[in-house]
This record gives structure tokens, C-alpha cells and sequence, in this order.
């Protein structure tokens, strides 16, 4: 009787906090309009823009019937005639009206799950929302193939692109209608990363933060550039990015529930990629039309196998499997492209779980044919470099704007994209290009003239896109080490297995810091593509050692660094022995972070840590006190040296 | 909320009388167990039960015996009550030729791990080889061969579900006791939605408490 009592005191004053929420957003925006804050006013007008769209969803259809087993492992997947089906174009995400309205804390009683108080949530009240709802739905990857069971957002895979603005703070609801009872090993829990977003850290996905069947999460994406607490307004915007995807992040899952499909992209406009191509102030007028001359490719691979009811399914026992042998792009096998003789940005983006790309431009005469990147992992790069003799590496994860220029192909020819790692084709095809198998075309561009309506061509890519932000001078040093080793032999970073609960590493807001990513594996081939949430890191520097057969160190070399590792990146590939220096800044937000490798089975094998920002130097001192504690109790050396305040280590 | 638990399929479709969910993934191999009776692996220890598997050997000197202590003690701290009623212990010896069922007795008994819901097998190599890629496989050779690879890693099976769940053994007590409750078979959404206002209190209360999110 007394619960029940304390549990309707519980609703009461919930109900009291979520209207005073109501209340404060209120005069929030009236006051915005009122003092006439251009973005503020501007995202009022939005806000009310979306009301034309609110009708846009569609019904959502009834769930499939879930997939019937498809064991024993197949040998490969059933076969496919190449380039049959057009390039699918992901669709742009419709804003929408959220009901119930969003509120800065988590509105428990119409079944939000339960998180902090948003933190950016005054400083950038969100006008642009959207609603992702996660569910099955069955997906054509050929023409070909039957039927898959998937996980989607919004029933779409790949799943909507969401096309935003600097300044234009926008909130995406994530609902949860996967199913409770099912035969995949996925699991019907999730929580959504934006990669590699400045997010404030309650929306940023963590990865013990996820919420079942039924329940539904606001993320708050502020889409501010890093550094608004140095330079007011929306930051610096030479910390700029913009090719951004989400995707599911729960511990323990994070593989099968991406290779079933929980994942998209996610766009940021400003002055200087407008997002169109016509003349504009600063713009530096890259192919930008969203769908027609900017187009995503999100690189997957599935193995698929025949089940009795007649569909194909993607084969996944526990794990995600290795080897996997149909190589997919925008959802289809081997698709086909028609492009204008004219310039075109595509945002390559290796959606994982686990396999690395090798990608590169082949013409119809067989001779690799150059592709010029402009941005790696959502950061514009310096001076734009062209690929012409090598093979481009996408690590998981990554992003590339590459820029391919079609006016130097013949109309009625085809071009080629190619994957170092041969596929399974199965249906007999002569070589479409002299010494270009055809199991390792990944899709064809077929060229054409350009029409009358078709936009004509972009100025020339400029020599220099960006200026780089300053130069970061580190406050502190930090390694984190790679390993796999330990009693038991377990992925381990810095001698530890992941614990949701355990911080180990605590920053100050503001600060700056050099980490050493070093990856020590001993024996074995391990590359982990390491991924730091939050900020963009530089990498200084890359050493590699060698060892002869008894462990001993032979020498260490640097290597110099490749054009597209001199650019600000989120995601560091770390082959063995490879010990890489970067330099990161922690701006803005404070809040609960992650770094672990983004090969998604070592992921979730625990291969990852979970490291803090924090607000003030007590509280630094503080809690690195804390974490100095627990290690002397576990056994281990102090991490930092007498909890000094710049939290200098020794 | 009805209407939404009727869309989402909640409900009575969590309870089925015939669970059989991972009949097809897990060998159905044959064991014996510390007591010298035998089993068979699926049939008798893992069907429509949730179950958590860890490998280890008699005579290991490192973490086998480490793990085993971690459990009793969780045991006895947070598990006694669901321990051989909703929730099984299977330790799957890594050198079966070494360890005969009295063998495990003994480590058993020496670790105090005599308890309810617990159990201790040997059985053929190649079966003990077959679990462990099922349950451990990285898809790397040279790795997967190695049997002191995946060992302090606790696979928690639940064959109501149909999934199975990993946890670091060593990670902290409150970490263990995470993983294996999110492996529980779900709730209702009502039970569900209490919960989740339970833990945005305790939110509230480490916000109040420490300035920040302690415990994830």
C-alpha cells in the first residue's frame, strides 16, 4: 500500500517537472523570438514548417514473419547476375511533429527511457524533430534473391538520411518496436550513436544506456561546431563535419544488430557545403545536390542463405560471421549507376561490422581511372588528394568523400568500382574490363551525356578547401594500449575488458590532451580501427616496431603518415605494432564517453572503455583520485601522480 | 498501453510451454557431470533454462580457480535465490582426458562450489572443442585452436530467449550481476516501464550523490 502510495507521489511530481518543462520551453522560444536571435527565430519558422510534413509517415505496415533458421553454415550465398538493379538512394529523413512533445528530462511517464537531463538542452533548444522507428522489415537485396529479414529504422534500409544545418539544432526520437519474441541474434534493445557527433553525452549512444521493446529515447543533437564555449554562437567552424552516420550501439550486440541493418546516415550543411551548388558566399561549390549529384555509398557485406519458407536470409550464427561473400552497396548487390558526364560526390561509409574495403576506380580499358578525396571521416582534408595508383582503405566505420570527375569518360561507357577482395558471383560473366574480374566490382557507373535539366557541372575541386583549426598544444599525455593478452587472453585496452561501470579516464572540459593509441599484439594479424567518441583527433605521428621471432624488439620506424591521416579523423586503423600519437581537445559538453575498436565482434567482446569529462579541476582531481584508488586496490600502479590539478602524469 | 502491446507482439507470446529455441546452435553432446552421471548437454542443462557456461580445468593455476571464487561469491551475495531454480551454472572442463568427474568433485569441493544449480563436466575432447567454437569462435585460426583464449569469458544462455549473452567474469560484481540480468527473459512492458522509472530515481539519486553517472 505504501509503494503503491510513493509510486503515485512518483507520478505526481514527474507530472509536475514535465510541465514546468512544457512551461520553460515556452517562454524558451518566446523569449528567443523576443530578443531576435537569428538562429532561434530561424528555428522557430522551421519548427513550423514541419507542420506541412506531418502527414508524410506512411502507416506503418505489419511486422514480417520472422526469418525460420538457416543452419547449417551455406557454402556461399545463392547466386546473382551482376548489375541488374539501380543504385538505391537512401531517403531523406521528413521532420516531423513529436507527440508528446519532447522535454529537457526524460518523460518516464509517457515511456521515455530513462537518461540525464538534456545538457544542451537551453543553451540550443532543438526546432528541427524527427521520429526513427526501429522494427523488422523484409528487404530485396537482388533481384535475384528472396525476401530478408531485417532490423530498420523506419522500414527503409539503408535507413533514412537525416539532412541537417549548422545552427539548426535537431532532436531525433528513436522508438523501439523490434520485436520481443525472435529468432535472430540480434537483440531488441538499442541505443544509437550518432558518429562522430559533438553530442552531449546523454544522447551520444552509450553503450549501457540502451532501452527495450516499447520504450522510445529523444537524442538531442545540438549541430553546433566544437568550441562554443571559446567562441560563442555555434563554435569554430573550422572544426566543421559533415558525413556522419548512426547506428546501434547496445554492449554485447553491437555486430548483429548492425549487420541486421540498424543504421544510416546523417548530413550537416553550413556556409561552405551549402548543400547545393549554385554560387553562394564562401561556398566552395562541390557536387552537393543531396540524391542526384551527392550521393552516399554504404558499403555492407552478408552472407545470405536459402530457408524453407522461401526467403534468404542473412546467415548469423552468435557472432557475426567472417566470412561473408556478397558485397553490398545502398542495400543492393553489384548495383549500376547512370551518371552525367560531369562531377560527382559520393560519402563512402563502411557500415562494418567487421570487413575492411580496399576500394579503387577501374575504367572499361582496365586502367585504374583517379578519384579525388575531399573529406576522410567527415572532415574536409586540407588540399584534396587524388587516388591513382593505390587502393583506397575504408576501415569500419569510416567515412571518404571521394569526388569522382565523369567527364573524362566517353558517354556510353562504363566505369567501375572495384574491392580488392573477390566476391561470390556464381552466375557466369565475362571480365567487364581487362583484368577486372567481375567478382571483385563492387558497382558500375554507366555514363551518359548530361540532359538539359540535368545541373551542370561544378567549378573545378579548389587546391585548398579548409583552413585547419589551430594547432592543439596537449595539457597531459595518456596511452592506451591494445592488447590481447592477459590471464585470461581476452581483447584487452590497457590491460582491462570493458565494465559499463568503470570510468578509466577522466578529462577536464577544456583541456587537451596527446594520446598514444598503441596497439601491442604480440602474435596474430589484430587491426583494430579505434574509435574516439566526441572530438576529432590529429595524428602527430606513427611509429612502427618490429620484432624478430622471440619478441625482441629489432627497431622502430616511423612511417610516414598517408595523405588521408593528415586530416582530423575518428576513426585510427592500428595494425599491429603500430603505435600512433594524437592530439584530441574536450569541449562544450561533460559527460560519460567510449573508445573501443570498431571492429564490431572485438567491440563486443568488450574491447572498449569508457572515459569521462568533467566540468571542474575538484572534480577532475576528485575522481581521478577515485580511479587511483581502485586500481591500488586492484592491484595495479597509479595512473596519475598525486592528483595535482593540471592532472599532469608522470 | 494495451493497444501498443498488442502491436509490438508483447504479451503472452514470451511464455511458450515447449521451449526448444537453440535446439539447432548448441550440440546436444554427452557429458558427465561431477557426481559421474551423464547428461546430455542440451536436453538436460540448457533447454528452456537460462544458464550461464564458463570453461576451466582442475588443474589450472590461474584464472580457472580466480572465476570459479568470483561466482561462489556472487553467488552467495545476489544469486542464491534464483540459483538452480530460474538461473544454472555449467563449468565445462578444458581438459577432459585430465579431469575425471571425481577430479571436479574435488575442485568443486574445494572451492565450496557444491551448490545448487551448479555444474561440473568432462566429457570428449572433440565435444568440449565443438562448444567452445560454438560459443567462443573468433573465426580465427590460431586463435580459436588455443584453449587458453576464451576462458574468464561467461556465456549466459537463455533458451527462453533464444539468445545467448557474454560477461566478463572478472569484471565487478555489479558489472556480472548487469549482464547476467540483462540476459533475463524481457517483462511485460508494464513491468518494463516500472523499471525504467526506477532507474532514472536511481539517476537522480547518483546525479544528487556524486555530481555524476557512477554507475552506468
Amino acid at each position: 500500500m505504501s509503494q503503491l502510495k510513493a509510486g503515485e507521489d512518483q507520478r505526481d511530481t514527474d507530472e509536475a517537472r514535465e510541465a514546468g518543462e512544457a512551461q520553460s520551453f515556452r517562454i524558451d522560444r518566446r523569449t528567443l523570438v523576443k530578443s531576435g536571435v537569428i538562429a532561434g527565430a530561424a528555428a522557430v519558422i522551421t519548427s513550423k514548417k514541419t507542420a506541412v510534413f506531418a502527414q508524410g509517415y506512411p502507416e506503418p505496415p505489419p511486422p514480417p514473419e520472422p526469418p525460420l533458421s538457416c543452419d547449417p553454415r551455406p557454402a556461399n550465398s545463392p547466386p546473382t547476375t551482376p548489375f541488374v538493379d539501380d543504385l538505391p538512394i537512401p531517403q531523406p529523413a521528413f521532420p516531423t511533429i513529436l507527440n508528446p512533445a519532447p522535454t529537457k528530462f526524460a518523460n518516464i511517464a509517457a515511456g521515455e527511457a530513462a537518461r540525464d537531463a538534456h545538457q544542451a538542452w537551453d543553451r540550443f533548444p532543438p526546432s528541427v524533430f524527427y521520429q526513427a522507428v526501429a522494427a523488422p522489415s523484409l528487404h530485396r537485396f537482388h533481384r535475384d534473391l528472396q525476401p530478408t529479414y531485417l532490423w530498420t529504422f523506419n522500414g527503409q534500409y539503408p535507413g533514412q538520411t537525416f539532412l541537417g544545418y549548422y545552427g539548426v539544432p535537431a532532436l531525433v526520437r528513436f522508438r523501439n518496436n523490434l520485436p520481443i519474441d525472435h529468432p535472430v541474434p540480434g537483440i531488441n534493445e538499442i541505443t544509437i550513436h550518432l558518429h562522430n557527433g559533438h553530442t552531449p553525452s546523454e544522447s551520444d549512444g552509450f553503450a549501457g544506456d540502451f532501452f527495450g521493446t516499447g520504450l522510445w529515447k529523444d537524442n538531442h543533437y545540438p549541430n553546433v561546431y566544437a568550441g562554443v564555449d571559446e567562441y560563442g554562437g555555434i563554435g569554430d567552424p573550422r572544426e566543421a563535419m559533415r558525413s556522419f552516420w548512426y547506428h546501434d550501439h547496445r554492449a554485447e550486440f553491437t555486430a548483429p544488430n548492425n549487420y541486421l541493418g540498424l543504421n544510416g546516415s546523417y548530413i550537416l550543411y553550413d556556409q561552405k557545403d551549402p548543400g547545393h551548388e549554385l554560387y553562394a558566399p564562401g561556398s566552395l561549390r562541390l557536387p552537393s545536390y543531396y540524391g542526384l549529384t551527392d550521393i552516399p555509398l554504404q558499403l555492407h557485406a552478408i552472407l545470405f542463405c536459402p530457408t524453407a519458407n522461401g526467403r534468404n536470409e542473412a546467415f548469423i550464427t552468435g557472432a557475426v560471421p567472417g566470412q561473408v561473400d556478397k558485397w553490398i552497396v545502398n542495400g543492393k548487390i553489384q548495383p549500376k549507376l547512370t551518371v552525367r558526364r560531369r562531377k560527382y560526390r559520393f560519402r563512402v561509409l563502411n557500415t562494418g561490422p567487421v570487413k575492411e574495403w580496399n576500394i579503387s576506380l577501374i575504367g572499361s580499358d582496365g586502367q585504374q581511372k583517379p578519384m579525388t578525396v575531399v573529406a576522410v571521416d567527415a572532415n574536409f582534408v586540407e588540399e584534396p588528394f587524388e587516388i591513382t595508383n593505390r587502393t583506397l582503405n575504408i576501415p569500419v566505420a569510416s567515412r571518404y568523400d571521394i569526388i569522382i570527375d565523369f567527364s573524362q569518360f566517353a558517354a556510353g561507357t562504363s566505369v567501375y568500382l572495384r574491392e580488392a577482395q573477390p566476391q561470390f558471383v556464381g552466375v557466369p560473366t565475362p571480365d567487364p574490363a581487362p583484368g577486372l574480374p567481375i567478382e571483385n566490382v563492387l558497382m558500375r557507373f554507366d555514363v551518359v551525356p548530361r540532359e538539359p535539366w540535368f545541373p551542370p557541372d561544378t567549378p573545378p575541386i579548389p587546391d585548398h578547401l579548409i583552413d585547419m583549426p589551430p594547432p592543439i598544444v596537449p595539457d597531459n599525455t595518456f596511452e592506451w594500449r591494445f592488447t590481447r593478452d592477459g590471464s585470461p587472453v581476452r581483447f584487452r585496452i590497457n590491460g582491462q575488458v570493458f565494465d559499463h561501470n568503470r570510468v578509466d579516464h577522466v578529462v577536464l572540459k577544456g583541456s587537451s590532451e596527446e594520446w598514444v593509441l598503441a596497439n601491442d599484439v604480440i602474435a596474430g594479424n589484430w587491426t583494430h580501427p579505434v574509435h574516439i567518441h566526441f572530438e576529432e583527433g590529429r595524428i602527430i605521428s606513427r611509429t612502427h616496431t618490429t620484432r624478430d621471432a622471440n619478441g625482441e624488439i629489432v627497431s622502430v620506424d616511423n612511417v610516414p603518415l598517408l595523405p588521408e591521416e593528415l586530416g582530423r579523423r575518428d576513426i585510427y586503423r592500428l595494425p599491429p605494432q603500430d603505435r600512433l600519437v594524437i592530439r584530441l581537445r574536450f569541449r562544450d559538453f561533460v559527460g560519460r564517453y567510449l573508445i573501443h575498436c570498431h571492429n564490431m565482434n572485438h567491440e563486443d567482446d568488450f574491447m572498449m572503455v569508457r572515459w569521462d569529462i568533467v566540468d571542474s579541476v575538484e572534480e577532475l582531481t576528485r575522481r581521478r583520485r577515485e580511479i587511483d584508488e581502485r586500481r591500488m586496490l586492484a592491484g595495479l600502479p597509479p595512473q596519475y601522480a598525486n592528483g595535482n590539478k593540471k592532472g599532469r602524469l608522470v | 498501453m494495451k493497444r501498443r502491446e498488442l502491436f509490438t507482439g508483447l504479451g503472452p507470446s514470451v511464455c511458450r510451454p515447449e521451449v526448444r529455441r537453440m535446439a539447432r546452435l548448441i550440440p546436444n553432446a554427452r557429458f558427465r557431470t561431477q557426481d559421474d552421471k551423464e547428461v546430455r548437454f542440451y536436453d538436460d542443462l540448457i533447454k528452456g533454462r537460462q544458464v550461464m557456461v564458463m570453461m576451466m580445468y582442475a588443474n589450472c593455476e590461474t584464472f580457472c580457480p580466480l572465476a570459479t571464487q568470483r561466482m561462489v561469491e556472487l553467488h552467495h551475495q545476489a544469486l542464491a535465490r534464483r540459483m538452480g531454480k530460474d538461473l544454472f551454472m555449467v563449468n565445462i572442463s578444458l581438459k577432459p582426458h585430465e579431469d575425471t568427474p571425481a577430479a571436479l568433485k574435488a575442485y568443486a569441493q574445494m572451492h565450496k562450489a557444491l551448490l545448487p544449480g551448479w555444474t561440473f563436466l568432462t566429457g570428449d575432447q572433440y565435444d568440449v572443442d565443438t562448444l567452445r567454437y560454438t560459443f567462443f569462435s573468433h573465426e580465427h585460426i590460431g586463435i580459436d585452436l588455443d584453449a587458453d583464449q576464451h576462458a574468464g569469458s561467461m556465456k549466459i544462455i537463455n533458451d527462453k530467449t533464444g539468445r545467448w549473452f557474454h560477461a566478463d567474469v572478472f569484471a565487478s560484481n555489479r558489472t556480472v550481476l548487469d549482464h547476467i540480468q540483462w540476459s533475463d527473459t524481457p517483462k511485460s512492458l508494464a513491468e518494463r516501464l516500472k523499471d525504467n522509472q526506477k532507474l532514472q530515481q536511481q539517476i537522480d539519486r547518483e546525479r544528487a550523490l556524486y555530481g555524476y553517472r557512477k554507475i552506468a
